[in-house]
């Protein structure tokens, strides 16, 4: 559990190179010095990684929680063609990879909750539900994610032609800084990050696509472990309704609906960021009790 | 009466700081009793730090880890410039790139060519570093002048500022180390005055207008101390309390500040201090006469202001602040010493090239270069300064020359003598030749003129300014004035520093009086043929103003 009475303490922020089908893949780790209580690996969206994170690693690694965060192929530091997605099957293949190593790394007893935010969460769902995505987790956290969206979005005959996609020209996400958050400096990040993705090829969205079929027409059950869908009270992206229809729909009775003071999509870039990573950290070590002691 | 917040904080903060302070520099005094061992952990912190870094993967150092000897023969030599790629990366990932730290700030300083630089300010470095160096320091002024905490008003802390950021790369501040704001976690610095009101960002952040407030919420109390960095500051704020003496007196009569309500009208006070401003040649003393105690730089172009100090704080007793720079900290005082302080041998691992060694050639053309370690340099000698930092920055050739002064249980007592390639520094504006030069072309060509033989030196004066003959077709008055504008604003833009002091009033505007062509041509001839100046040749940069009489007449 957190050491409550202790001062703030030093941490280590590393980045490991994962080589994997012909790429190397930056993962990110924000850790304590002292031992690791629990781990949280990170989802990021579409545009975002891991050089978002720079308030929220320090404060997981502050709570004695190791925060990886894997640049997806073709973000951020990692290599791999930008604006354009791999098969799912790469996509899943890399998470899985990056994940063994986060589960080795850290050890059978420590707790690890998986923490899909957006487009990620969607990354996240797809895994979960893969029949070759065998570590062990013990929370899941969806924050602000429109699981599903292109199923709830596009009609059958919109999706068979996605799914058909094969084009390359780039289809603009419409991502705008003041979505995300009404903070200056945050939006002038957002806006001048060089890393940012903001457009995918088309073929990519017919990836998207299918990585959600893995789980929307999923039958296979998730392990037992508790989930939270987690939003502002209002997200100008995502239509919550619809995406924690889904979350309930995945599920059942683990999951539980958490909101945050804040209208905007980018908690962490809002005046609820201390308060989620301080949930969180609470949420995943919790999940380290020995209830059978 | 309700206490003020900030009283409140002070007396929460007084008998902790004391003690986080004497801990801190009794962990410096053990250091210096034994600095191979102080040298030795420094080394194998950084290696620990950066081993495992993306930048000492892809160079092939992290085979240090396994042999610290390594350390000088597998890392090179460096200048900020040869960081900056490095840097780029690291303002993406904030942390793991050079060192296995998170970067929290990016610490602003001037960079050789008018860009800023990015020096990577890390938790590690925070906190095991940097906030335990200025512990350390006032450790020792503590030591010395304990009536520095003797009550909320009993010191006036210029060395630092809270001001609020409005510069950010990729979303972190850029910001100089002397803002300490906002306040990082609860291991940040956090003096007693940390929330006075004086203090804190909400006082102007303009030199003169947060000056006038450090005065009127201290005037009439028992300031016993002045913390400075640079010697101008000093200097300035008695400047500042002959020019706004007037409005002061009326804002202590009015109990206001800067006209609104402020505490109670004091009309007594108001007379006294009425009183000690009539006298042209008032000192601080004056001002205040429970003043004890100042601290500033003493050593090196600092020094000239000697007389000044003397003049504007007479009998206050003085103690010198720490040898540092943005780049890292290589001295504290631990005593009264006024012009030698041991090495920081807990700070960073440092190394040394005599000064006549052409160091900045020999690392411009990558060759090897031999450095001594803190044992092997003698007294009496001059040295380059090469340090290794906990920030990721390793093997820096600071350009900093020291002066090995004398040798304390092994530690090097040192003082700073100049910087290499920098031409003059009336108050840490650190003006390189290139600098001038650049300003010099920017502002003749504004004028359509070309760059011709110049002389530029140093002028004494209050406030002290830069002067700069030229050679130009036409000369006139009229040129000059325009000339000197332009190049005063293009070093202005070229150096933050020489902005910052220009701004707050602590340097006057640079001047340049232009001359016919051939003009210092006629003048270095003239003194080639003088006495024993066969060795007599043109210089642009001088060290003095001797020359603008003969050359202007003036």
């Amino acid at each position: 559990m957190i050491e409550t009475k202790r001062p703030p303490q030093n941490i280590r922020r590393e980045i490991a190179g994962l080589p994997v089908d012909g790429a190397e893949l930056a993962l990110h780790l924000w850790r304590p010095r002292g031992p690791v209580k629990g781990a949280v690996f990170y989802f990021h969206g579409l545009q975002s990684h891991a050089g978002w994170l720079w308030e929220v690693g320090p404060q997981f690694a502050d709570n004695d929680i190791a925060f990886y965060v894997l640049d997806r192929r073709g973000s951020g530091i990692s290599g791999g063609d930008r604006q354009d997605l791999p098969d799912a099957d790469t996509v899943l293949r890399d998470y899985i990879t990056a994940l063994e190593h986060v589960r080795a790394a850290i050890g059978d007893e420590v707790p690890l909750s998986l923490f899909g935010h957006c487009l990620g969460g969607s990354f996240m769902a797809a895994l979960m539900h893969h029949p070759d995505f065998t570590t062990r987790y013990d929370a899941a956290i969806f924050c602000s994610a429109w699981l599903g969206k292109l199923h709830a979005t596009l009609d059958d005959d919109q999706r068979h032609a996605l799914a058909t996609e094969s084009g390359t020209e780039l289809w603009d996400a419409g991502l705008r800084s003041e979505d995300f958050t009404d903070e200056l400096r945050h939006r002038h990040f957002i806006d001048n990050d060089d890393l940012a993705a903001r457009a995918l090829t088309r073929r990519s969205r017919g990836v998207l696509l299918a990585l959600e079929s893995l789980y929307m027409g999923s039958e296979r059950p998730l392990p037992p472990v508790p989930a939270a869908y987690v939003s502002g009270v209002g997200d100008p992206i995502v239509d919550l309704d619809d995406a924690r229809a889904t979350f309930r729909r995945m599920t059942g009775s683990h999951g539980a609906l958490i909101q945050f003071a804040t209208d905007k999509h980018y908690l962490f870039y809002t005046d609820v960021r201390a308060r989620l990573v301080d949930w969180a950290s609470t949420f995943t070590l919790l999940q380290g009790l020995n209830r059978d002691a | 009466m309700d206490i003020p917040h900030w009283q409140k904080h002070w007396q929460a903060r007084r008998d902790p700081f004391a003690a986080e302070c004497r801990q801190a520099r009794d962990a410096l005094l053990t250091d210096l009793k034994q600095p191979a061992l102080a040298q030795r952990r420094v080394l194998e912190d950084v290696i620990d730090m950066s081993a495992g870094s993306v930048h000492w993967r892809e160079k092939g150092y992290s085979a240090v880890a396994d042999d610290p000897d390594l350390f000088r023969s597998l890392l090179p030599v460096m200048r900020y410039d040869d960081f900056v790629p490095e840097i780029q990366r690291e303002t993406r990932t904030k942390g793991g790139t050079l060192t296995c730290s998170p970067v929290l700030r990016w610490l602003k300083t001037s960079g050789t060519t008018g860009v800023p630089k990015l020096v990577p300010y890390t938790l590690h470095w925070l906190l095991t570093y940097r906030i335990p160096a200025m512990k350390a320091m006032w450790g020792t002024y503590l030591e010395y002048h304990p009536e520095l905490l003797a009550h909320p008003y009993a010191t006036l802390d210029t060395q630092t500022v809270r001001e609020d950021v409005f510069d950010f790369v990729h979303g972190i501040g850029h910001q100089a180390i002397s803002n300490r704001h906002p306040q990082i976690n609860s291991q940040d610095w956090n003096p007693p005055w940390y929330e006075s009101p004086w203090f804190g960002p909400e006082v102007p952040s303009g030199h003169e207008g947060r000056m006038y407030h450090r005065i009127r919420h201290l005037i009439g109390k028992d300031l016993h101390y002045i913390s400075s960095i640079n010697p101008s500051t000093l200097i300035s704020l008695r400047e500042l309390l002959a020019q706004h003496g007037d409005r002061l007196v009326r804002d202590v009569r009015d109990g206001t500040l800067e006209g609104r309500p402020y505490t109670e009208p004091d009309a007594e006070g108001a007379r006294r201090l009425e009183k000690v401003l009539l006298n042209r040649d008032f000192s601080l003393k004056d001002v205040w006469p429970s003043l004890t105690l100042f601290t500033c730089w003493l050593s090196a172009s600092a020094g000239l202001y000697a007389a000044k100090l003397e003049a504007v704080l007479p009998t206050v007793a003085r103690l010198p602040f720490m040898s540092c720079g943005t780049e890292g900290v290589t001295t504290i005082p631990v005593d009264d010493s006024l012009h030698s302080q041991p090495l920081a041998v807990g700070q960073a691992f440092f190394e040394f090239v005599p000064a006549e060694v052409p160091l900045g050639d020999l690392v411009a053309a990558g060759e090897q270069v031999e450095t001594l370690l803190f044992d092997e340099v003698e007294p009496g000698r001059d040295y380059h300064l090469i340090m290794t930092q906990g920030n990721g920055l390793y093997r820096l050739w600071t350009g900093d020359v020291y002066h090995v002064d004398r040798i304390v249980d092994g530690t090097p007592w040192v003082h700073f003598v100049h910087r290499d390639g920098i031409f003059h520094s009336f108050t840490g504006e650190k003006i390189t030749e290139s600098q001038v030069t650049g300003a010099i072309q920017r502002g003749l060509a504004a004028h359509g003129l070309g760059t011709g033989l110049f002389m530029c030196g140093p002028r004494w004066a209050e406030p002290p300014y830069y002067i700069v003959v030229a050679e130009v077709p036409e000369p006139s008055a009229p040129l000059d004035a325009r000339l000197s504008e332009a190049v005063d604003a293009a070093l202005h833009e070229i150096n933050i520093e020489y902005a910052s002091k220009r701004d707050s009033g602590r340097l006057g505007a640079l001047e340049v009086v232009t001359v016919p062509h051939d003009a210092i041509a006629a003048y270095v001839e003239s003194r080639r043929q003088q006495g024993n100046a066969t060795q007599y040749k043109y210089k642009p940069f001088q060290r003095d103003v001797d020359f603008v009489a003969p050359l202007t007449r003036r």
